[in-house]
C-alpha cells in the first residue's frame, strides 16, 4: 500500500533528516517545529510494460489506433524527449526504446519506408551517438543512425518551417522534416507536470525565433508555477501554438509517467523515511558517505554521473496531446503531489547533482541557480512554500566548474555579463540577443555539443520569478565566490544560515523543507 | 484467550535488570533493557475468572503507563512490595475501558476508570478500620481475601491488568465517564486521583511556597491541583526538558527550576541562606514551606529535604528509591509524609475526572502503542522526557 | 570561518573555501540521536498515522535446513542433548519397529506436557528419521526473540507455527513435506495443564488429507511427572519417562480430515493408556468404547469479547471452559468433573513404581489409585 505524502513536524524525535547537496548528501537535525515535505511512496511500476505500450497504441483517446493512421508511402516522423529527461537516467531499456521499438514494428507491418527519428532537443545540446544509442537502443540506431536518426537543428535555416503566428502574434517555426510528415509520434516522458502535452512539439522541434516567445522574463514572472499549467503563463503560450500545430500537422503523443524509484537499490535508503532507516540502512548510508567524501573529484563525478534510476513506468497514455495530457498530469499528481498548509518563512532545498542540462556534464553556478531557483523553487501548486520576501536555503558546494565544450556561453555569461548585472530584465534586454545570434555559438551549437548561446538566459529566466519573490538566497557549504558574483549569500552551517536570513525574517521564523529527490509537487494551501 | 504482557517471576531476570540499570550506560538503555531483560512477555493466557458476584469484565480501551510500572520493569522497585503482589500478573492500573457484565449500578457496556486499589469490599473481607473509614488505599487486608496478594489491579495475579485484552473489576472500582470526556483524558483519572490526594494530603495554607520537584506526568499533574485546589501561594517547578517548562507555565507555574542550578535557584526567593556540605549537595537554612517530591529518586527526595524551611513539609508522591540521607528531616524538624493512591473518603475520583477535562491537559497522552508494539512502548516511556511526551499509553483497541 | 578544523576536507575540487569535513564520531553522533540501541527510531509525532502496518515477517528458518546445520545436528548437538536428557531421565522407548514399513516423509504426532517431548522424540527416532524432521514449534513463545528462536531453530530444527489469529496465511508444514521433510507436531497446541491429553486440532489432518501424508501416533508417558509446566529441569531420580510408537495411519481414500483426526487422537489415546492396561487391555478398551477421549476444538480461540462469562462459584478451580475436561486414561466416563488436584495427582506419578509391563494378558483395568 502506498502511503500519501504528509508534512511531517520535526519534533524532538524525529532523527536528523537527509539533505542532498550536489555530488552528495548529509543528515541535517533540523530546528524543532520546521515542516518538512515528503513525496507519496513510489507507487509500483506497470509489470506488464510492453503490453501497457501495446494497449495504449491501439486505444488511443481523441484519434484512431495508430496502425490505421499508418499505410505505405506515407512520411513518418517519430520524434523523441531528448537526454534532459528522466533524471537521472533510466536503466536500460529506456522506456523511449521499447516504445519506438513497438511503433516501428506496426509501421513496418504497414509498409513504411520513409522514417526519420529526431531527437527533440530544441536549443540543448546535441546528442552523442553513444546518447543516442542508449536512448533509443541497439536495434534501432543501427537501423537507422547516421542518416535517419539526428537531433534537431534549431539553426539550421534551410531546415525549418514557419507555420505562422498564434492570435497572440507568437511565432510557431518548427523543423521541416516534422511539419511536412504526416503523421508525426511523440514519444514524451512526463517526469515533472511542466513537461509533456503542448510542450512537446511546440518547444521540442521549435527555434529561437518561436522560443523567445515564452522563454522570457514576463512569461516566467507570470507562471506561478510551471509546474501547474493552469496558472502558468508559459504553458498558455504553449497551449496557443498546439493549437496552431494541430491545424497543420497530425501529432500522435505517447507520454509516459515514472514513479519514484529514483536511486538505485545499493542506496535504497535515500527513498525512505528517515525514522523506518534499518540497521542496514543506517550502514550503508555511513559507508557512502565517507567513501564518496574520500574520492577524488573526477572520480567522484564519474560515478554519480554513471548512476541510471530503476524507474518504474507508472502509466502510459496515447492519443491527441490535448487530450492524452489530462490523464499523464493525473498520474503525475499521483506519484508527486503532497497538500501542504500554508506558507511558511524560511524555504529549505537540497539541491541534487544533477539537472536536465549537466547530464553527463559539469553542473556549474548558473545551472545550480537554475536547478534551485528555477525547478525547485517552482515545485509547488497555488502559492510557493516560502511566503513573499522569505527566505531561500539550498545545499549545495556551488563549483566554479564549467564544462567547456557543453557550456561555453555559460562561461562568458558567467564571467562578463553576471559581473555587470544580475537583474533578469536588463540581461534580457541588453544582452540576450547578442548571445542568441553570436556566430560562434551558433557554431558550436551545430557542430560541436554545446548548449545554444542564448541557453544561460534562459537558465537565469528561470529563476526570475524566484529573484522577485524572495528577500534572500542563502546557499548552505557554497562557494563564496561564485554565490557572490550571482547575488546570493553564502554560510558553512545551517545555524549560520539562519542568522544570515534572522534581519529578514526574524529570529524564531516558520521553516519548510522539501524532502526532494524524488520529487515532490507541493500543494500548498 | 486474551493477550496480555505478563510480568513472571524470574529473579535472575530481575537482578539483571536491576544490576544492568544501575550503571551509566545501562541507564542510558533503560528502554531497551526495560524490553529484553525484563521478566515480561506478550503471551496468550486465559480470561481472568470472576471472583465474586459483584465483580464484572472489562475490557480496556487505553491504558497508560507509569513511572511505578517502569520501577517495576528496571528493577527498582523496592524488595518490600513483593509480598503485595502475586505473580505472574498482568501490570496496567491507569485504565478507561468498557464493562461486559450488568452490574446494579453499572449497566454493561459503560465506559469507566478503574480506581485499581484492591480494598476490603474487593476483597470480600470484612472492612478493616481504613476502609470502614473511607481511605482504602491504606487497606490492611491487601494480602488476603477472596482475591491474590495484590496492592491494585495491575499487581494482582487474579484481576488481570490494563496491558490486556480483559481485566475483571469490582463494582467500587469503577467510575462512569461522563460521554464528553475522551479517551485520552479519561485515561489522567487516576495519576490524578494520586494528585489530587497528595495536595489534600496535608493542610496546604494559604498563600504557602511550594515546590515540586519533578515535572513528569506527577509532577505536571500536581501542579495542576494545587492550583485547582487548594490556596498555595508560588509554586515552583523544577523541570529538565523543554516541553515540560512549557507545560509547566500553562499550568500556572510561577517559576520554574533548572535541576542543574537547584538548590540555589530558590536560594534568593526564599532569602534564605545557603551552605555547601564537604560532601552532599547544598541546602538551604530557610526555605520554601512545602515540597512534593515526584521524581522517585533518592536525588529528588535529597534535594526536597534540603529545600524545605525548617518544620516544613516534605510530601513523597513518587514511589521513592533507594537511601537517603535523612538528617535534615531531624535537624530541621521537618515532616515527611507519603501519599499513595487515593482514597474514597473525599471523592478524589471525582474531583479527577472533573479536572481531566480541563482544556490545558490536551496533549498529554498523544503517544498510543498497540500490545504488539510493547517494546517501542517501554522504550518511550522510558525516555519520555526527552522525547517530548508526557504520558505513555497502550491502546488496547488496535489488535 | 573561525572554528578550528582538526581535519581539512576536500570535498570540493574548486578554488574558494574548503569545507569541513565531519570527523566519523560526529557522524555517528548524528545517526544515533533519536535512534536506540538497535537503532531504530521513535516515530516522529506528526508521522505516527503513516507507520506502516507490517506484520513481522516469519523468521527465517531454512538456514537451519542446510546440510551443514544438518550435519551439526546429527553429529555434535543431536548426540549432546540426548545424552543429556538420557542422563536426566529413564526413558522408555517402544514401537519403532513401525517406522520401518514407512517410505517417504511421515507427520509425527504426539500428545504434549512438556519441553521435554521434543529431545526425547527426536532421541528415540532411529538416525534415517531424527535427521530429516523438522518440528513444529510455536511462533509466539519460541520464536519471538530472536537468541531463543535462533537456538530452538538450530537445536531441533524447529520451524514456526502461529498458534492464535494470525495475518499470515500459510505455514511451512506443506513446503516442508514438499521438500522431503517429515514433521514433528503436537496437536494439542500447548502443553497440558495438568498432565492429561487435551483436544487435538486439526491442522496435522488437513494437511496429511491433502498430501496423503501418513500419520505416526506417538504417546509419550511420565513426562509431566519428570518436566511439568513451570520446571526448567527435570524432576531427580531419573524419573521413567514411556515413549511408544503407533502404527503410521494411512489417510484412506476419500476421508474428511475431521475423521481422520479422530483416528488419530484415539490412536495416540490408545498408546497412552497402554501404560496402565498394557497393549491388549488397551486394544480392548479402545474396542469396547471404554476409551475416553478428548474432543475436538476449533484452532481459533474464542475471542475475549464472546466469552461466556464462567460460573461465579469461585470455588471451582476447574480446567477453563474451553476444554472438554476428558479423561485419557481408561477410567470410567465420569471422571470428566474430576478435580484437577487428582488429574495432576495421577498424571504426576512417579513411573517407576509401575510395574514395567510390556504386554499384558486379559485383565480388568486398575483403577489408577
Amino acid at each position: 500500500m502506498s502511503r500519501p505524502g504528509f508534512v511531517l513536524q520535526v519534533d524532538e524525535r524525529t532523527p536528523p533528516l537527509l539533505v542532498h547537496e550536489g555530488e552528495g548528501f548529509r543528515l541535517e537535525p533540523l530546528p524543532l517545529g520546521t515542516k518538512v515535505i515528503y513525496p507519496p511512496d513510489s507507487l509500483p511500476g506497470l509489470k506488464r510494460l510492453d503490453a501497457a505500450i501495446r494497449r495504449a497504441l491501439l486505444n488511443p483517446v481523441g484519434i484512431e489506433p495508430l496502425p490505421e493512421l499508418l499505410r505505405p508511402g506515407m512520411r513518418l516522423t517519430i520524434v523523441f524527449d531528448d537526454i534532459s529527461l528522466p533524471l537521472p537516467p533510466m536503466q536500460t531499456p529506456d522506456v523511449r526504446q521499447r516504445i519506438i521499438e513497438q511503433v516501428l514494428e506496426l509501421a513496418a507491418a504497414a509498409g513504411v519506408d520513409d522514417v526519420e527519428l529526431i531527437a527533440a532537443n530544441s536549443l540543448h545540446r546535441r546528442m552523442t551517438p553513444a546518447e543516442l544509442k542508449r536512448t533509443v537502443g541497439d536495434r534501432v540506431f543501427r537501423a537507422f543512425f547516421p542518416d535517419h536518426l539526428r537531433n534537431h537543428d534549431a539553426e539550421d535555416r534551410s531546415n525549418l518551417t514557419h507555420l505562422g503566428k498564434t492570435g497572440s502574434g507568437e511565432d510557431v517555426e518548427i523543423n521541416r522534416r516534422a511539419a511536412e510528415s504526416d503523421l508525426v509520434v511523440y514519444v514524451n516522458i512526463t517526469l515533472t507536470a511542466m513537461s509533456g502535452g503542448p510542450k512537446s512539439v511546440s518547444v521540442g522541434l521549435a527555434s529561437y525565433r518561436s522560443l523567445r516567445h515564452h522563454h522570457n522574463v514576463h512569461t516566467l514572472r507570470h507562471s506561478r508555477s510551471f509546474n501547474d499549467p493552469p496558472h502558468s503563463a508559459m504553458h498558455h503560450s504553449y497551449d496557443r501554438m498546439a493549437g496552431l500545430i494541430d491545424e497543420n500537422l497530425k501529432v500522435f503523443q505517447i507520454e509516459t509517467t515514472l514513479n519514484n524509484d529514483v536511486f538505485p537499490s545499493a542506496t535504497r535508503f535515500l527513498n525512505k523515511r528517515e525514522w523506518e532507516w534499518s540497521i542496514g540502512d543506517q550502514a550503508s548510508y555511513l559507508a557512502i558517505r565517507r567513501a564518496n567524501g574520500m574520492l577524488p573529484p573526477a572520480a567522484r563525478r564519474r560515478v554519480w554521473q554513471s548512476t541510471a534510476a530503476p524507474y518504474g513506468v507508472t502509466a502510459v497514455h496515447a492519443g491527441v496531446p490535448a487530450e492524452v495530457h489530462p490523464q499523464t498530469l493525473a498520474s503525475v499528481h499521483r506519484q508527486q503531489l503532497t497538500e501542504v498548509d500554508g506558507q511558511s518563512d524560511i524555504a529549505i532545498f537540497g539541491l541534487p547533482y544533477i539537472c536536465p542540462y549537466n547530464v553527463n556534464s559539469i553542473m556549474n553556478p548558473v545551472l545550480v541557480m537554475s536547478l534551485g531557483l528555477g525547478y525547485f523553487f517552482n515545485l509547488y501548486r497555488g502559492r510557493p512554500i516560502v511566503r513573499e520576501g522569505g527566505v531561500a536555503i539550498f545545499y549545495h558546494p556551488v563549483p566554479d566548474e564549467f564544462h567547456p565544450v557543453h557550456h561555453p556561453s555559460y562561461i562568458d555569461f558567467f564571467e562578463e555579463i553576471l559581473t555587470e548585472t544580475t537583474d533578469p530584465l536588463v540581461l534580457e534586454a541588453k544582452y540576450e540577443e547578442q548571445f542568441a545570434t553570436d556566430p560562434w555559438y551558433v557554431q558550436l551549437y551545430r557542430k560541436s555539443y554545446a548548449y545554444h548561446g542564448v541557453h544561460p538566459f534562459y537558465m537565469w529566466y528561470w529563476g526570475a520569478h524566484a529573484l522577485e519573490h524572495l528577500g534572500e538566497v542563502i546557499f548552505v557549504g557554497g562557494n563564496r565566490k561564485t554565490t557572490a558574483r550571482m547575488g546570493f549569500r553564502s554560510a558553512s552551517t545551517l545555524a549560520d544560515a539562519l542568522e544570515i536570513a534572522s534581519p529578514v525574517v526574524g529570529s524564531s521564523p516558520s521553516i519548510s523543507y522539501l524532502h526532494a529527490p524524488p520529487l515532490v509537487l507541493a500543494d500548498v494551501r | 484467550m486474551i493477550l496480555a504482557l505478563e510480568y513472571h517471576r524470574s529473579p535472575g531476570r530481575y537482578i539483571a535488570a536491576r544490576g544492568l540499570t544501575a550503571t551509566r550506560t545501562g541507564r542510558l538503555l533503560t528502554g531497551s533493557i526495560t524490553g529484553n531483560v525484563s521478566p515480561i512477555r506478550l503471551v496468550h493466557r486465559d480470561a481472568p475468572r470472576l471472583p465474586g458476584p459483584d465483580w464484572t469484565r472489562v475490557t480496556p480501551l487505553l491504558s497508560g503507563i507509569c513511572g511505578s510500572d517502569l520501577a517495576l520493569l528496571t528493577g527498582r522497585a523496592s524488595p518490600y512490595l513483593s509480598p503485595l503482589t502475586s505473580m505472574p500478573f498482568v501490570p496496567g492500573h491507569e485504565v478507561v475501558g468498557t464493562t461486559l457484565d450488568d452490574l446494579p449500578a453499572v449497566p454493561r457496556g459503560t465506559r469507566v476508570v478503574l480506581d485499581p486499589v484492591l480494598s476490603c469490599r474487593a476483597r470480600s473481607t470484612p472492612a478493616c478500620r481504613w476502609c470502614a473509614s473511607g481511605q482504602e488505599n491504606r487497606c490492611d487486608h491487601i494480602t488476603t481475601g477472596a482475591l491474590g496478594a495484590g496492592l491494585q489491579t495491575g499487581f494482582c495475579g487474579d484481576t488481570s491488568g490494563g496491558w490486556s485484552w480483559q481485566l475483571v473489576a469490582h463494582a467500587d472500582q469503577l467510575h462512569p465517564v461522563p460521554d464528553e470526556l475522551p479517551n485520552e483524558r479519561a485515561v489522567l483519572a487516576e495519576p490524578l486521583a494520586c494528585a489530587v490526594h497528595a495536595v489534600r494530603r496535608v493542610e496546604v495554607p494559604s498563600g504557602a511556597s511550594v515546590v515540586i520537584i519533578g515535572a513528569g506526568t506527577v509532577g505536571l499533574l500536581t501542579l495542576l491541583a494545587l492550583r485547582e485546589l487548594t490556596a498555595a501561594g508560588p509554586v515552583y517547578l523544577m523541570a529538565k526538558h523543554a516541553h515540560q517548562r512549557t507545560r509547566a507555565r500553562e499550568l500556572d507555574a510561577t517559576a520554574l527550576i533548572d535541576p542543574v542550578r537547584g538548590v540555589r535557584s530558590l536560594r534568593r526567593v526564599t532569602t534564605a541562606r545557603m551552605h555547601h556540605p564537604e560532601r552532599g549537595s547544598e541546602f538551604l537554612l530557610g526555605g520554601v514551606d512545602m515540597a512534593f517530591e515526584c521524581t522517585g529518586s533518592p536525588s529528588g527526595l535529597d534535594t526536597a529535604l534540603r529545600l524545605v524551611r525548617a518544620g516544613g513539609t516534605v510530601v513523597a508522591s513518587g514511589m521513592p528509591g533507594g537511601g537517603v540521607d535523612l538528617t535534615p528531616l531531624w535537624y530541621r524538624e521537618l515532616q515527611l509524609v507519603g501519599a499513595y493512591a487515593s482514597h474514597s473518603q473525599r471523592a478524589d475520583f471525582d474531583t479527577a475526572l472533573r479536572l481531566a477535562g480541563l482544556p490545558v491537559l490536551e496533549g498529554y497522552v498523544d503517544t498510543r502503542y498497540p500490545l504488539g508494539r510493547w517494546r517501542e512502548a517501554f522504550n518511550h516511556a522510558a525516555n519520555a522526557g526527552h522525547l517530548g511526551t508526557v504520558k505513555v499509553a497502550f491502546d488496547l483497541t488496535r489488535r | 570561518m573561525s572554528t578550528s578544523r582538526s581535519r581539512v576536507g576536500l570535498l570540493a575540487g574548486a578554488s574558494g573555501r574548503r569545507p569541513r569535513r565531519l570527523g566519523l564520531r560526529a557522524e555517528l553522533r548524528l545517526l544515533r540521536h533519536g535512534r536506540d540501541w538497535r537503532g531504530r527510531s521513535t516515530v516522529p509525532r506528526s508521522a505516527e498515522r503513516w507507520v506502516p502496518d507490517v506484520t513481522e515477517p516469519e523468521f527465517p528458518t531454512a538456514w537451519a535446513r542446510t546440510p551443514l546445520a544438518v550435519a551439526l545436528r546429527a553429529g555434535v548437538t543431536r548426540r549432546l542433548l540426548k545424552a543429556v536428557v538420557w542422563s536426566q531421565t529413564a526413558p522408555e522407548v517402544q514401537g519403532t519397529a513401525y517406522l520401518d514399513e514407512l517410505r517417504g516423509p511421515a507427520v509425527f504426532v504426539a500428545n504434549h506436557s512438556s519441553h521435554l517431548d521434543t529431545p526425547l522424540i527426536l532421541g528415540s527416532l532411529p538416525p534415517l528419521f531424527a535427521n530429516k524432521v523438522a518440528v513444529g514449534a510455536a511462533a509466539d513463545y519460541f520464536f519471538d526473540v530472536r537468541w531463543r528462536a535462533v537456538t530452538t531453530a538450530f537445536l531441533f530444527n524447529a520451524f514456526p507455527v502461529e498458534r492464535y489469529r494470525s495475518r499470515r496465511l500459510r505455514s511451512l508444514a506443506a513446503d516442508l513435506v514438499d521438500d522431503g521433510w517429515s514433521l514433528l507436531l503436537y496437536p494439542e497446541g500447548t502443553r497440558s495443564e495438568d498432565g492429561w491429553m487435551n483436544p487435538f486440532r486439526l491442522g496435522a489432518a488437513h494437511l496429511c488429507v491433502a498430501k496423503g501424508l501418513p500419520v505416526v501416533p506417538i504417546a509419550i508417558t511420565g513426562s509431566y511427572a519428570a518436566m511439568p509446566r513451570g520446571r526448567g529441569w527435570p524432576q531427580r531420580g531419573r524419573p521413567r519417562v514411556a515413549i511408544r510408537y503407533g502404527r503410521p495411519l494411512h489417510p484412506v481414500g476419500e476421508e474428511k480430515a475431521r475423521d481422520f483426526g479422530q483416528r488419530i487422537v484415539e490412536a495416540v489415546a490408545r498408546l497412552a493408556a497402554e501404560e496402565d492396561l498394557g497393549w491388549y487391555g488397551a486394544l480392548r478398551a479402545a474396542a469396547n468404547g471404554t476409551l475416553a477421549v478428548p474432543g475436538y476444538r476449533s484452532a481459533q480461540p474464542a475471542r475475549p469479547i464472546e466469552s461466556r462469562p464462567v460460573s461465579a462459584a469461585a470455588s471451582a478451580p476447574a480446567a477453563s471452559a474451553a476444554v472438554a475436561p476428558a479423561a485419557a486414561v481408561a477410567v470410567p466416563a465420569d471422571s470428566d468433573q474430576m478435580a484437577h488436584w487428582r488429574r495432576v495427582w495421577a498424571a504426576s506419578r512417579p513411573m517407576s513404581d509401575r510395574s514395567r509391563r510390556t504386554t499384558r494378558t486379559l485383565r480388568r483395568p486398575t483403577p489408577p489409585e
